[in-house]
Parts: C-alpha cells; sequence; structure tokens
C-alpha cells in the first residue's frame, strides 16, 4: 500500500469511529416534528443522567425514544449488515460485483419475511423464515452456478435466476394477500425504516451485532478466502467450511435486516466498492469500514428519504435511484480494473 | 541421500485422462524437474504431491508421514505450492499478498502479526523483491509476479516447494533469474524443489534429476546425466532431438 494509500486509511478510520455516532445524534433531531436541538440534547441527557438535567416535555421523550432512536439504530445496523455482507461475499466469491441482491439473498429473505407476515400471522417470527429462505436462495446460486461457481458471468446469472424465481414466489404471495396485508406488504417490499420498534429490534439488533462482529474478526481470513481455491488449499485452508461459515453469516445479517426493513439494494455493492477505492483492497481496513460508513450511508439516505418530501420516501427506492447511475459512473471509469 | 517424499502406486483420473505414478522418490534439498509434453500429466501430479487433488488410490508419503492424513495446515508446513499466475480479482498490495502465505499459522479469528509481517519481509528480500511492498500486485510484470509468488511459499516456510511452470513466458533474463533463485533455495535453504518445466535445456542445466512424463505416467527419472537418450526423448516428445555434450554439459537440439 502506498504512503498516500495509507495516510487516507489512517483518515478513514478515524472518521469511521465518529461520523456514524455523529450522524444519528444529528438525525435525532430531524423529523416532521421539530424539537428545537437544545430539548433534543437536554432529553438525551435526562434520559442517560435521571434526575440531573431536566428533560423537555414528556412528548418529545417519546418521539426521540420510541421512534427516532429505534429507527436511526435500524439504520445503524442494517446500513452495517448490507455493507458487511456485501464486501464480505465478494471477497469469497472472488467477484466485486456480486452482493446480497445478485445472490439472491435479498429476494430469498424478503419472501421468507413476506410469507410470515401475510400467511403465518407471525407464528414464525419474519426473521427466522427470512433467513431460511436466505440461505435457500444462496445454495439455489450455487447449486446452478455447480462446479462454474468461481465464474464471475455464471454466479451472476445464477443469481439472477433465483432473484427472478423469488420475485415470482413474492408476487404469489402479494396475490393471495387480503388486501390491508398487500398494501403494508407492498410497502415494506420498497423499503422502509419507519417499522422500527423495540420488539423488532430486540432480535434484528443483536443478531446483526454478533453476525457483524463475527465477519470483522473473520476479515484477513478473507484475503486468503479470495484467493484461487487451489492457491487457499495449498495455503491450508478449509475453503469449504469457512466460506460456508461466510455465506451463512452474510444471509443471517442480511435476512435480519431485510426482515425489517424490507428489500434495500445497493448498499453492499457501492459502499465496499468505494472503501476499496480508498483504502486499497486489503480486507482487514474493507470490511469494518464497509460498516461505519454502510451505517453511515444509510442513515443519510434515512434522513433524506424522511425529509426531501412531505411524505416518506421509500428507502429501497431511494437507494436504487442514487445507487444505480453512480454505480454506471463507477463502472465507466474503472474500465476492467476492480480494486 | 535421504528421501523426502515417496509416492506410492498413485492414481488419479479426470475425463478421459488417468494419472498413475507405481512409484517415485524425490530427494531432500534437490532440485527434480518433472517434463513432458502438454497434457503427460505434470501438472496433475504435481497437485497430487501438494494434497490439492486427492488420487482416487495411492499415497504420498513425506518424511515417512501420509500426507492424506495431515491435517491443512499441517500440510501446509510441509508443502508448498506456487501456481503459474495467482488466480485472484482483487488488487492487494505485494506485502498483503506474500502474508497470505503465513494462513496455517494464523488462527481464523485472527490477522497477521509482527512476526508474520517480518517473515512476509524477509521472505521478499530473499527473492530481491524487498522494496516491493506497497506495489500492488496488478502492476507487477509477469517475472515480478512470480518472484511474488515463490516468496508467498517461502513466507508459508515448508520443507518442500512445488511450482508449476515457473518460468513460462519469461524472456530469457528473467527465466533464468526464477531458475538460479530455484537452485539457491535448495542449495542454501536445504529445501526440496519439483518443478515443472518445457525447456529442456533449462530442466538438464538446473535441476539435479529429472522425471520424464507422457500419458499419465513416468516414462523415465534420474539424473539428465544417466537417463538422457534421444531415444528417450524421441518416445517422450515424438520428434527428433539431438544430444549434444559441450564442455560437459548437455544440450538439446531441435
Amino acid at each position: 500500500m502506498s504512503g498516500r494509500q495509507n495516510k487516507r486509511a489512517t483518515a478513514a478510520f478515524v472518521l469511521a469511529a465518529v461520523v456514524p455516532i455523529f450522524l444519528l445524534l444529528l438525525s435525532l433531531n430531524i423529523g416532521a416534528y421539530r424539537i428545537p436541538p437544545k430539548a433534543v440534547f437536554s432529553t438525551l441527557v435526562g434520559a442517560v443522567f435521571p434526575g440531573g438535567v431536566a428533560g423537555g416535555p414528556s412528548a418529545y421523550a417519546d418521539i426521540l425514544f420510541r421512534i427516532r432512536l429505534p429507527r436511526l439504530l435500524l439504520a445503524l445496523f442494517a446500513g452495517a449488515a448490507l455493507a458487511v455482507s456485501g464486501a464480505s461475499l465478494q471477497a469469497i466469491f472472488k467477484n466485486p460485483l456480486v452482493f446480497e441482491f445478485s445472490l439472491g439473498i435479498s429476494y430469498g429473505a424478503a419472501f421468507g419475511a413476506a410469507l410470515s407476515l401475510v400467511f403465518l400471522g407471525h407464528k414464525v417470527p419474519a426473521q427466522a423464515a427470512a433467513f431460511v429462505f436466505a440461505v435457500v436462495a444462496v445454495l439455489a446460486v450455487l447449486f446452478i452456478a455447480g462446479k462454474a461457481a468461481s465464474q464471475v458471468v455464471t454466479i451472476l446469472l445464477s443469481g439472477v435466476i433465483v432473484s427472478a424465481l423469488f420475485q415470482a414466489l413474492l408476487s404469489l404471495v402479494e396475490f393471495f394477500a387480503n388486501p390491508y396485508a398487500l398494501q403494508s406488504l407492498i410497502f415494506w417490499l420498497m423499503g422502509s425504516l419507519a417499522q422500527a420498534d423495540w420488539k423488532d429490534l430486540g432480535v434484528t439488533l443483536p443478531v446483526i451485532g454478533i453476525g457483524v462482529t463475527v465477519l470483522i474478526l473473520l476479515r484477513w481470513r478473507m484475503n486468503v478466502l479470495s484467493l484461487g481455491d487451489d492457491e487457499a488449499r495449498a495455503l491450508g485452508v478449509n475453503i469449504r467450511r469457512e466460506k460456508i461459515t461466510v455465506i451463512i453469516l452474510a444471509a443471517l445479517i442480511t435476512a435480519a435486516a431485510t426482515a425489517v426493513t424490507g428489500v434495500i439494494s445497493w448498499v453492499g455493492l457501492i459502499v465496499p466498492h468505494l472503501v476499496r477505492m480508498a483504502v486499497g483492497a486489503d480486507n482487514r481496513k474493507v470490511i469494518p469500514l464497509s460498516a461505519a460508513y454502510g451505517a453511515s450511508l444509510l442513515i443519510v439516505a434515512d434522513d433524506i428519504a424522511r425529509s426531501a418530501a412531505s411524505f416518506e420516501i421509500p428507502i429501497g427506492i431511494l437507494t436504487s435511484v442514487v445507487g444505480i447511475p453512480f454505480f454506471i459512473v463507477l463502472l465507466k471509469k474503472s474500465g476492467k480494473i476492480w480494486l | 541421500m535421504a528421501v523426502k517424499i515417496r509416492v506410492e502406486d498413485l492414481h488419479f483420473s479426470y475425463g478421459d485422462f488417468s494419472l498413475r505414478v507405481v512409484g517415485q522418490m524425490f530427494a531432500q534439498a534437490r532440485v527434480t524437474s518433472i517434463v513432458g509434453p502438454n497434457g503427460a500429466g505434470k501438472s496433475t501430479f504435481l497437485k497430487c504431491l501438494a494434497a490439492i487433488l486427492s488420487p482416487s488410490r495411492g499415497s504420498v508419503f513425506v518424511d515417512g508421514r501420509n500426507l492424506a492424513g495431515l491435517s491443512g495446515k499441517s500440510r501446509a508446513r510441509l508443502v508448498g505450492y506456487v501456481p503459474q499466475e495467482p488466480a485472484f480479482t482483487f488488487n492487494y498490495s505485494v506485502l498483503d499478498f506474500v502474508l497470505t502465505g503465513r494462513a496455517a499459522f494464523i488462527p481464523v479469528f485472527s490477522s497477521p502479526s509482527r512476526h508474520d509481517i517480518a517473515a512476509a519481509e524477509a521472505a521478499l528480500g530473499y527473492v530481491g523483491l524487498a522494496d516491493f511492498t506497497s506495489r500492488p500486485f496488478f502492476e507487477l510484470s509477469s517475472g515480478e509476479r512470480r518472484l511474488v509468488l515463490i516468496a508467498r511459499t517461502l513466507a508459508q516456510e515448508p520443507d518442500i516447494l512445488l511450482l508449476d511452470e515457473p518460468t513460462t513466458f519469461l524472456d530469457p533474463r528473467h527465466e533464468i533469474e526464477i531458475l538460479e533463485l530455484i537452485r539457491r533455495l535448495a542449495t542454501e535453504m536445504g529445501k526440496t524443489v519439483i518443478v515443472t518445466l518445457h525447456a529442456l535445456d533449462m530442466a538438464v542445466k538446473y535441476s539435479d534429476e529429472m522425471v520424464f512424463m507422457k500419458g499419465g505416467g513416468i516414462v523415465a527419472a534420474g539424473r539428465s546425466t544417466d537417463i538422457l537418450s534421444e531415444d528417450l526423448l524421441k518416445d517422450v516428445y515424438d520428434i527428433e532431438m539431438s544430444i549434444l555434450t559441450v564442455n560437459g554439459r548437455q544440450l538439446i537440439v531441435r
């Protein structure tokens, strides 16, 4: 790594430690109901040190702690999950174009969650159903790709097939859903953090937290797994076991996020790519930085979704509308060389 | 001469091709070159020796221990494999790439320690690329890439190095640079080196022993002065070649 890139990496890590928390605190001030920044501060301090500084009116505390904070924490964790999942999958598939969306994981998870919401009436938690179908999707992609799974085109085409299948199954769920369920299902599918409540987060946040932590611990190993299979085997690596571990963790955190947020695409592709452009390809940096910047990106995207118009723009639409042209520019600029 | 590797009744097949090596020994701290026409099974044999491919029958013993019975980590500390070209997508720095050679020493959930970094830097120094640590791998020439691949395998600290056509597509200067490095690995570091080569002259000059392969089997093995003959070359390559001896050195003329 060059000296310039070294400096950039140091700066990126310093910012990564500060930016997500700063954005979270800043975003607590954004919302339809205006709360003065001073009141936000005093309510927060009042919650941390009860009996100390006087908190604001109780409505402020309700809005901040029941609506905004869970929503922002979901943005933080879901953004980290999607970006880390994308970066990890790109490493082990040796393919910078792969992410949870192109491997069918997103639509697999969405189908599972929809099935739970519409037909199972929460008897099977949406997270569990989302995880099962996310794993089914990725296994189906690997099965279809067969021995050519390490080839870029094969894996992408297999992902397209599996995504199409789960989209069709999702349409079937929509077809049979009652009008009320259908409306909330469609809105949820567009991606939204509005559903965040502490009950769901009680499951989602620990699952994402553990999954992301383990993937961050595996960060250097992903450098080894991104080599050719023959090479990695000759280096003493149990490729099958380690790759399956990464795939299951990536599917788990994507499913945990998707089950609450709906389909939010492109984060897993764009964030790791930007990080690689800034600090190089070493996964020791890419994986943890993707977590921090994925979290930051989703907080900003949600702020825009909430405040750009008088109504809430579904965040999944926003990330796609911004993400796709952004990605096209990246693709044109990078030519055939990928970092 | 101590035997480092013993191959017993090795069978491996895929599609129409099958490799069968009844028996073969490789001496410690010697360079053995495996030669033969395309499709003779050289690379397949090498991958079986590296335990990258699992033979359907037979065994490879290193210091009397069956490779198939060892864990991946233990195997990696005994046998290192140098592919022709690395198969990776991401543009790692040379040091990051060489560090992957330390995988057998680093627990799954850990990252390289200072000791690992020192080992990788020492390996790069040994192949003459001490100043290349921060260079992006994709910017290296073919010759430099081959040296980095060898450095990675040295960082792995194996007793045995298996190199798959390390000189293919290289200009004469880089070809000789690599072959001289390979000789030093045996003479200076005491490594047992097995290398597949196409250039017969170079194989004769730089190896202690030669193994001739054809159609998935070994046709002849031993010191070139003992086994090399025009009849053998005709049999293996199916073309006429002459052997000239100049100043005690065998030259092959097509």
